[in-house]
């Protein structure tokens, strides 16, 4: 008996592990990379650990947000505007507070944009209009605000705030324990909710299809509203790891901008497909530490920061083309 | 007195898409205790109908009662909460979810779903399975056990027959008697008419949005005998037709009826034609197997199988949309080496799929829908031929196509959308048609109409190849007919001498004796 | 929706009054361009009150400077937008070929036009085979064109296309000169043409309707005997070639080329076409919605301008006014 039903979970967690062959692929090669790095830089150790880790986190929270939004078949582009509004709000507002009051902001900031995004969500389903017009839309406006509330650079949070995300109260060097444990904890979060959970399974079906999902009696809507919620608290944490990283604010427009397409290009790296409905959150959390991770790589080649661009961009579409073109293949030989 | 209180009522209920009215004050009533079939030809408003009855869409007006007591019912989740399951015609399963997730999304129970399933021998059925690797039969069963773990006291069920082996469909009537047994309702949608007569206890006939009869033949039959088989028994399936359509069919003309002989005279005479297309010894893996056939000009070759014994994939092969692993296609007596369908095109070969979704543009126009082909080649494109719209016109003419809802291709009912999916080649012209069940759940005035057409165009020269469902239809249109069965053809018989018998023998890769 | 059902309390008769308001919200959901004509004609009246100067030649002829290339860009994003896709690099090429043909300018306007088309066309060709080859997501395959088109440029920048950053003469005349007595812009001209192509091309000619048809259902069209790949390649071909025109004539209306020229036109582009009625998920829509689009948002942004509120209220009200159109937009056209 016990023997059967252990078979029988083998057997799940094989099926589980082929259908979701992209994730883990995507797993294999951050450590591939990894530790080709090593094998790049005369030294590796913490330090270049820390490092990739604390950078990634903005990226890989955003990323998160992403792929729960695109897993329930919409598409977020305002979301890297939301990192600019809390980035803005938690820079004047943490500056020259005690930490206490600094943990108060940021919890108060996450459930403000989760539902502020929750808001959009509803906006889209209420009005028809497409999710990436809706996003483009508010985008301008939340970027609009974040200028309104914090006009040039400036502002800052408190020490122990920057070692939370970053390991180091100066938010240089530091250990490897702080960022890791806050990438890791809200993903694998985020990842039991959208597995395990009645809702995070609603955001996976009406993605995958919505009609059938309504016909067989889900609220489409209180799933949509909720992914746009998750959406919204990842892209504010995502907020605060900038200010926690950099120390200050920064409005510009075209920074949020960037962290959105970057995010968008994560998720489909990451396995996530924009069709909505397949795909896992963990994926495109290696996918976007390997983005922030091209950087140091190239450079340790000795390669042109400008040409770090290219070769992203590249290697995007070629990871694309190359899926596209093993679907085709197999389509042909079925 | 509570026996005949209505379990479901609709009171003048009204429904418009647009221009188009749907339904027009639509009474319909399901008792405790029986099957009542809902019948109608196609646009005749029955889909609707069930969409308000599952809360998918609103009516526009009128009142629904459930148990006697008037009910509001905005969305699916609704009407499933007050005892009103249904099983639509595409199973409404998430496809990137397991059996399992599917279940606990819909709040059921595994073993009482399990059990259910038993009633159809699926119990093995992996639930870890996604919904998108089961093939669709278990789907609709799947989709049926999950309908039927709710406990509903209403069943819907919309053509639940069609994908199903005739054996499953017993199964089905069998649970339905039960059901009514422990007086509850199912509501049947089917074009079937034998299976109403066997089944069902009641019927009600929508004709152009509007309920025009009731059949209700005298309800001591089932307690008299206490027999399993509804009352329908004894209403004639013609009079049902007649209902349906709304004019006296004769029993000759009714398609239903064997022996109708307006369609086959006008098979052309048995003189021999040159060969217009050919496959030879065609194969795609262990799908299809070894095909080879000759279809000569002003024929229609009819073809004929079980559900799933390859003949999708032989279509596609024919069609230019799959390359064949081995064999030939030869047209005009040329080896031809397609790549997609635009070279089979190019060779006027055409097809009709089965799915109407692989052929329409739903939010386009009828006449953007028709003139596709004609800009396939790179130099087509920069102009648009100057008898367009005469060649439009015609071809809505020729299938009197009902423009109403002209505007979006959509809004028009089933049949009319049929008729698209043929006129984008009468626009385009052709030399060989490849027609994969173009009947399948059309009325019945359609239905005519188009084997009409078939025959025309194999009077004017055309070669038809007819893949059909519907084995009456064999002797009707066809000249000859090939059976396949397993992926290979095993055996051709002479139309005029097809029985449903004997088609029925081959296509179970039986033997027929003579 | 979460709400149980409940007894009715009233019969569900409703949508019984049709007043003057459903009358005239029929028509213009008929004809959608009208209710977009009567925002433009609101939005010129209300920035001729705030800047009453606005209401003259040259205020018409500066807003339709900004409306000009803008309204090319748009074009690329509609005649994608049909098809179910869209252009995320199509500013990139803008500013690729600008800087392109800034840097040619010294050989002559001909040769300088001539090789910054050839930017659009190259980067079309690659996101069509992307896309209709290789099947890559439209969104995915030119977003990775725009971080390789800017990291090219700006390495080319200090390479190959050192050297001159000012546009020549006559391409300065054309993308910011007039005529007839300095009132209508050349550019203008110019966007006109090219608009009278594009409605031409969708309208009239077989490959539109195949752009409608594959947005539409591609598997359809595919089965119907096209090749799809050749209707979606020539599809960003000509995207791009307006993307390059369009950027050739912004580089003409500053002077000067910098790698962030067409930048933020990026969005706007998108909105424009948006906004004038073509959805993002193909089949539906047209050019001449895309025109007053690209109209509404230029006044849109002169009145925001003129009102001198500083860009944080600017972005807010822009964005604001999008998401107003497009959701009155999708209102209408619900109802028919």
């Amino acid at each position: 008996m016990m023997t059967t039903v252990r078979s029988a979970g083998v057997a799940v967690w094989r099926a589980g592990l082929a259908r979701h062959s992209w994730s883990l692929g995507v797993w294999l090669l951050l450590s591939a990379l990894l530790v080709w790095y090593a094998t790049l830089i005369p030294v590796f150790g913490q330090f270049q650990i820390t490092s990739i880790s604390k950078n990634s986190l903005p990226l890989v929270y955003l990323a998160i947000g992403q792929a729960i939004i695109v897993i329930a078949g919409g598409i977020d582009l305002s979301l890297g505007a939301l990192l600019l509004l809390t980035n803005a709000l938690a820079a004047r507002f943490m500056d020259d507070q005690p930490f206490a009051m600094v943990l108060f902001i940021a919890i108060i900031l996450i459930a403000g944009l989760g539902v502020l995004n929750a808001l959009v969500g509803y906006i889209i389903s209420v009005s028809g209009v497409p999710d990436i017009v809706v996003t483009l839309a508010t985008g301008y406006i939340w970027s609009g605000f974040a200028l309104w509330i914090l006009p040039s650079p400036g502002g800052g949070t408190a020490p122990e705030f920057r070692w939370l995300f970053t390991g180091a109260q100066s938010g240089i060097g530091g250990t490897y324990v702080m960022p890791i444990l806050m990438m890791m904890v809200p993903a694998i979060l985020v990842f039991l909710l959208s597995r395990h959970t009645r809702i995070g399974l609603s955001i996976y079906a009406i993605g995958s299809d919505s009609v059938a999902a309504r016909l067989a009696g889900l609220d489409v809507r209180r799933a949509k509203v909720s992914s746009y919620a998750i959406g919204g608290a990842m892209a504010a944490l995502a907020g605060l790891a900038t200010v926690a990283l950099t120390g200050t604010g920064d409005p510009r427009f075209s920074v949020g901008a960037n962290a959105t397409l970057n995010s968008v290009a994560a998720v489909v790296l990451g396995g996530v497909a924009l069709v909505g409905g397949t795909g896992l959150v963990l994926g495109a959390v290696a996918a976007g530490v390997i983005l922030i991770m091209l950087n140091p790589i190239l450079s340790a080649m000795g390669i042109d920061p400008n040409n770090a661009q290219i070769i992203q961009g590249l290697l995007i579409a070629g990871v694309m083309m190359v899926g596209g073109l093993v679907t085709l293949l197999r389509e042909r030989s079925a | 007195m509570s026996e005949t209180q209505p379990l479901l009522a609709t009171v003048k209920v009204a429904k418009s898409y647009g221009p188009v009215a749907a339904l027009q004050e639509v009474d319909f009533a399901v008792r405790r205790g029986e099957v009542h079939a809902l019948l109608g030809a196609n646009g005749a408003g029955k889909s609707t109908l069930v969409k308000i009855l599952a809360g998918v869409h609103p009516a526009d007006a009128g009142d629904l009662h459930v148990d006697g007591r008037p009910m509001r019912i905005h969305a699916p989740v609704d009407a499933i909460s007050v005892g009103i399951a249904t099983v639509f015609q595409d199973p409404a399963l998430i496809p990137d979810l397991t059996v399992r997730q599917n279940l606990r999304l819909s709040d059921i129970e595994e073993a009482v779903f399990t059990h259910w399933l038993s009633w159809f021998d699926l119990e093995d059925l992996d639930t870890d399975s996604l919904v998108r690797e089961l093939p669709l039969e278990t789907l609709r069963m799947v989709d049926l056990a999950r309908a039927l773990a709710r406990d509903p006291q209403v069943l819907l069920l919309d053509e639940i027959t069609a994908a199903l082996t005739a054996d499953q469909a017993e199964r089905v009537f069998s649970l339905l008697t039960q059901w009514r047994e422990q007086g509850r309702a199912a509501v049947l949608i089917t074009h079937r008419l034998a299976e109403v007569r066997r089944i069902c206890d009641r019927a009600t006939i929508l004709r152009d949005g509007r309920n025009v009869a009731l059949f209700e033949p005298n309800a001591d039959t089932v307690a008299a005998d206490g027999s399993s088989t509804g009352t329908m028994q004894d209403v004639e399936e013609r009079e049902l037709v007649e209902a349906m359509l709304g004019t006296e069919v004769s029993d000759s003309a009714a398609i239903e009826a064997p022996g109708s002989h307006s369609l086959q005279q006008q098979k052309t005479p048995a003189s021999p034609q040159e060969i217009s297309f050919a496959a030879q010894g065609l194969s795609s893996g262990d799908v299809v197997r070894d095909i080879s056939f000759e279809l000569r000009r002003g024929e229609i070759l009819g073809l004929v199988a079980l559900e799933g014994q390859g003949q999708e994939r032989l279509f596609s092969l024919l069609s230019g949309d799959r390359r064949p692993s081995s064999g030939d296609i030869l047209v005009g007596g040329s080896q031809r080496r397609w790549t997609a369908p635009y070279d089979a095109v190019g060779d006027g070969v055409v097809l009709i799929p089965g799915d109407r979704l692989l052929t329409l543009l739903p939010n386009l126009p009828v006449r953007q829908n028709l003139v596709v082909p004609l800009f396939s080649r790179i130099r087509q494109w920069l102009r648009i031929p100057a008898d367009e719209r005469q060649r439009v016109m015609n071809a809505i003419d020729r299938l009197s196509i009902d423009t109403r809802a002209a505007s979006q291709v959509r809004r028009l009912s089933g049949g009319n959308q049929q008729k698209v999916a043929i006129g984008r080649w009468l626009v385009a012209g052709f030399r060989t048609l490849l027609c994969f069940d173009p009947t399948r759940g059309i009325d019945v005035q359609t239905k005519r109409e188009i084997y009409a057409l078939l025959r025309e165009l194999a009077a004017g020269g055309a070669a038809i190849l007819l893949y059909t469902s519907e084995l009456a239809e064999i002797q009707l249109v066809c000249d000859r007919v090939l059976i396949m069965h397993d992926g290979r053809i095993v055996d051709e018989q002479d139309a005029a001498h097809a029985t449903e018998s004997s088609l029925l023998t081959a296509a179970h890769g039986l033997e027929v004796l003579a | 929706m979460s709400q149980s059902p409940q007894p009715a309390q009233a019969s569900a008769t409703e949508g019984a009054p049709a007043g003057f308001a459903a009358r005239a919200a029929a028509v213009v959901s008929e004809h959608p361009t009208l209710a977009l004509t009567g925002i433009l004609a609101v939005l010129v009246l209300v920035t001729g009150l705030i800047e009453p100067n606005y209401l003259s030649v040259s205020g018409a002829r500066n807003t339709l400077l900004q409306a000009a290339p803008l309204g090319i860009l748009a074009g690329a994003q509609t005649i994608l937008m049909l098809t179910g896709g869209i252009d995320l690099s199509v500013t990139m090429v803008a500013t690729g070929s600008a800087y392109v043909a800034a840097n040619q300018s010294p050989e002559g306007a001909a040769v300088a036009i001539l090789l910054g088309v050839v930017v659009g066309l190259a980067v079309g060709s690659a996101n069509g085979v992307g896309v209709a080859v290789f099947r890559v997501n439209p969104l995915i395959m030119t977003l990775a064109m725009s971080g390789i088109l800017l990291g090219l440029f700006t390495a080319w920048a200090q390479t190959i296309l050192q050297g001159s950053t000012q546009m020549g003469p006559f391409i300065k005349l054309i993308g910011g000169g007039s005529f007839l007595g300095n009132r209508i812009p050349y550019s203008v001209v110019v966007w006109a043409l090219i608009a009278g192509g594009l409605i031409w091309l969708l309208r009239r000619t077989g490959w539109g309707r195949l752009l409608y048809a594959i947005g539409d259902n591609e598997v359809a069209v595919r089965l119907a005997g096209v090749r799809v790949w050749q209707v979606r390649i020539t599809a960003y071909i000509v995207a791009g070639v307006l993307g390059s025109l369009s950027g050739i004539l912004l580089g003409g209306r500053t002077g000067a080329v910098d790698l962030q020229l067409a930048n933020a036109f990026l969005l706007p582009s998108v909105a424009a076409a948006v906004i004038g009625g073509t959805s993002i998920f193909g089949g539906v829509g047209g050019y001449t919605g895309t025109i007053l689009g690209a109209l509404i948002l230029s006044v849109l942004n002169s009145m925001l301008t003129f009102l001198n509120v500083g860009q944080a209220i600017q972005q807010v009200v822009y964005g604001t006014i999008v998401l107003a159109l497009a959701w009155g937009y999708a209102g209408l056209t619900r109802r028919a």
